[in-house]
């Protein structure tokens, strides 16, 4: 079977499901990065400024040292602190102009007054980490004061430890989720691949098969199965049509051949062929009749004609349809009566439905004994409007009923009537197309049969 | 005639002749175009499936050039959706192959003499009968005659024919809708019904059969 196969990695990135996958890894990547980012610069943006505060709050209260006293106090506050803290995480410097050192735990770095961000190194401190100092007058003096950057460098690198370890995790949880999505979905797939492929090759049973998800895919599923559905309704008319195009036509067609050769022995013979082409001309029309009825029972199967379905009256089609029979039944010996509702609204085809109880009746005007009653009826109910063509004829026995409906099928007793065949299967595919349901019934009870033939429209 | 099958158009247009008419052929699309823009026809029998340009194109063409003349398309596609095509393309009627000879010259005959749409007939008569169709009532012989809604457009499209026949699906087209080949005698019925009325009670006939062909209705001759 095609598509169900080992997946390498060139096939797995051949695999729409898996790309979506990936695609979308990488974007929550993408955004995983940008969101931790923003938050690091936020975080790390105020913890710079804090640590600055306490800079300054360190300066400004040395700087209230000096201002209460004279140097000396300032010297001694500062060399308290330096005690203090041993550690070395708070930094000091006073120095004069000169650049004697009068009081500090640093070397000398070159300070410049205001902020800037030194290295241990240049300090003369042993540690990796960076210092901020804020440098300001102090008197005659300049005054240095600092903080250790390493809470912040810490945080720093805590910070691209965690994201990149969440990155990690996302990565190959996405990752891992996409190939089991991949092959999920390449598994269904190759089930759409593999029918579609026996169709390809002919098979247009196949149809799809359906998961119990009721997903998106079970709905593709459901409208391809539709439209291979209608694909094989329609290619079975056409070939029903060659078969009956081949079966039915050749019979008259063979005859035509006959009278024709007959009629060209006859002419050799010097012995007048009028009479033969007469019929020869009608065998044509015949011929030409099937032909047209069978293309028309074609085209209406096909469906193509519900696009131009219109609202209408089919009581008024009906009455039309009876109005111009009445006459012809009359003629042939029979009676025609209609009772239909006053209206009846639906949605069809005028012609079709014109010609579908055309038939209907002709129907019985041909199978009938003189003083048969034809009786067409059209009754609206709360879901149907329900139309029937009923007669008390001989009836068609039940075992027959759904033969008749079948194309080019004639009752044994009616094979002398020409193009009998079709008029039935007209019928039944209009109402297919109407979405109309057809049922044969007898008229009544044993000694009066008849036909009642009733075709129920659902009501528009 | 623009069609391409010479057998038939050489056929039609040897029928056409000797019905007195004049009839050129051309056996492609875009000569035809050429040739109905050029010259003035009564009317033009269009095939739908030709070499060059096809029917519908060429007859789409000719109305967007604003040439008016009469067009009777002739096609083996005869369902019913190619039937509106045709005449929502300008036809103005259509004919289906295979066809009687008869049938096409009969067609013809309406479509050349048909008058022009503007002019609004209110009266018809032919010798003694008269249609009065705002009233909707026949008269014969200063007789009201009774007619049925459907007998009276049936006699109104034989009047309106006076002298060419009409056949019997032209007939079972323009006055019951058929578009289908009834098994029964629905024309032949309400002929001889209409004859029942307007021609029995009186001394002459205006409705003939003509054999092989339709009806036609007109003065003794």
């Amino acid at each position: 079977m095609p598509g169900i196969r080992f997946m390498r990695p060139a096939d797995l990135w051949r695999r729409s499901s898996f790309r979506l996958a990936a695609t979308i890894t990488l974007c929550i990547i993408a955004a995983l990065l940008l969101a931790s980012g923003v938050g690091f610069g936020l975080l790390h943006a105020q913890l710079n400024s804090r640590q600055d505060a306490r800079v300054t709050e360190m300066f400004n209260a040395l700087q209230t040292a000096l201002s209460g006293g004279d140097q000396a106090d300032l010297v001694e506050s500062i060399t308290a602190r330096i005690a203090a803290s041993p550690d070395t995480a708070s930094v000091y410097l006073l120095k004069t102009d000169s650049g004697q050192i009068l009081a500090g735990n640093i070397t000398d770095f070159g300070a410049k007054p205001g902020w800037a961000i030194v290295s241990a190194d240049q300090l003369g401190i042993l540690t990796d980490y960076p210092y901020r100092i804020y440098t300001g007058p102090a008197g005659a003096n300049s005054l240095s004061v600092g903080l250790s950057d390493a809470d912040l460098d810490d945080l720093r690198e805590m910070m691209a430890g965690a994201i990149g370890w969440a990155a990690l995790i996302v990565l190959v949880a996405a990752f891992g989720a996409g190939v089991v999505l991949a092959q999920r979905m390449d598994r269904r797939l190759a089930l759409v691949d593999g029918t579609m492929a026996r169709v390809a090759q002919g098979d247009l049973s196949a149809r799809l098969p359906l998961s119990s998800q009721g997903d998106d895919l079970d709905q593709i599923a459901t409208t391809i199965n539709a439209a291979l559905f209608r694909l094989e309704a329609a290619v079975q008319a056409m070939r029903h049509v060659s078969t009956d195009i081949a079966h039915d036509l050749r019979t008259p067609l063979n005859r035509l051949r006959i009278r024709i050769e007959a009629a060209a022995v006859k002419a050799s013979a010097g012995a007048p062929v009028a009479t033969d082409l007469a019929s020869a001309l009608e065998d044509c029309d015949q011929i030409s009749e099937i032909f047209s009825a069978l293309l028309r029972i074609a085209q209406i199967e096909s469906g193509t004609r519900q696009a131009q379905f219109r609202t209408l009256d089919l009581a008024a089609v009906m009455a039309d349809v009876a109005d111009v029979y009445r006459a012809v039944a009359q003629d042939a010996g029979l009676v025609l009566t209609a009772f239909t509702a006053p209206v009846a609204q639906i949605k069809g085809d005028a012609h079709l439905l014109t010609q579908m109880f055309a038939n209907l009746i002709e129907n019985a005007i041909h199978h009938c004994p003189l003083g048969t009653h034809i009786q067409c009826g059209l009754v609206v109910t709360e879901t149907d409007v329900m139309a029937t063509i009923a007669d008390t004829g001989p009836g068609v026995p039940v075992a027959e009923r759904d033969h008749v409906l079948r194309r080019l099928y004639r009752l044994e007793k009616s094979r002398a009537t020409p193009s009998a065949g079709l008029g039935l299967s007209l019928v039944k595919a209009i109402a297919d197309l109407h979405h109309a349901k057809l049922a044969l019934t007898d008229s009544g009870p044993a000694p009066v049969v008849g036909l009642t033939v009733t075709i129920s429209f659902p009501k528009s | 005639m623009i069609e391409d099958d010479a057998t038939l158009a050489d056929y039609a247009a040897r029928g056409l002749s000797q019905s007195g008419h004049v009839c050129d052929v051309l056996a492609n699309g875009t000569d035809g175009l050429y040739q109905a823009t050029r010259e003035t026809y009564d009317a033009l029998v269009v095939d739908r499936m030709l070499p060059g340009l096809d029917g519908l194109s060429l007859v789409r063409a000719l109305r967007a050039a604003g040439v008016k003349t009469p067009v009777l398309f002739l096609s083996a596609m005869g369902g019913i959706d190619d039937r509106v095509e045709g005449l929502d393309a300008g036809g103005d009627d259509y004919l289906t192959k295979p066809f009687a000879f008869s049938e096409l010259l009969a067609r013809l005959n309406a479509l050349a003499r048909r008058p022009p749409v503007q002019a609004q007939i209110t009266q018809l008569t032919v010798a003694d009968l008269s249609l009065d169709l705002m009233r909707r009532v026949a008269c014969r012989a200063g007789q009201m005659i009774e007619l049925l809604p459907k007998e009276f457009t049936l006699l109104e499209v034989l009047m309106r024919n006076e002298g060419r026949v009409v056949t019997r699906t032209m007939l079972l087209e323009r006055v019951w809708d058929f578009h289908f080949n009834p098994n029964t005698s629905v024309v032949e019925t309400h002929i001889s019904r209409l004859r029942a009325k307007i021609d029995k009670p009186f001394a002459t006939s205006l409705i003939h059969t003509v054999i092989n062909a339709g009806y036609s209705l007109h003065a003794p001759r």
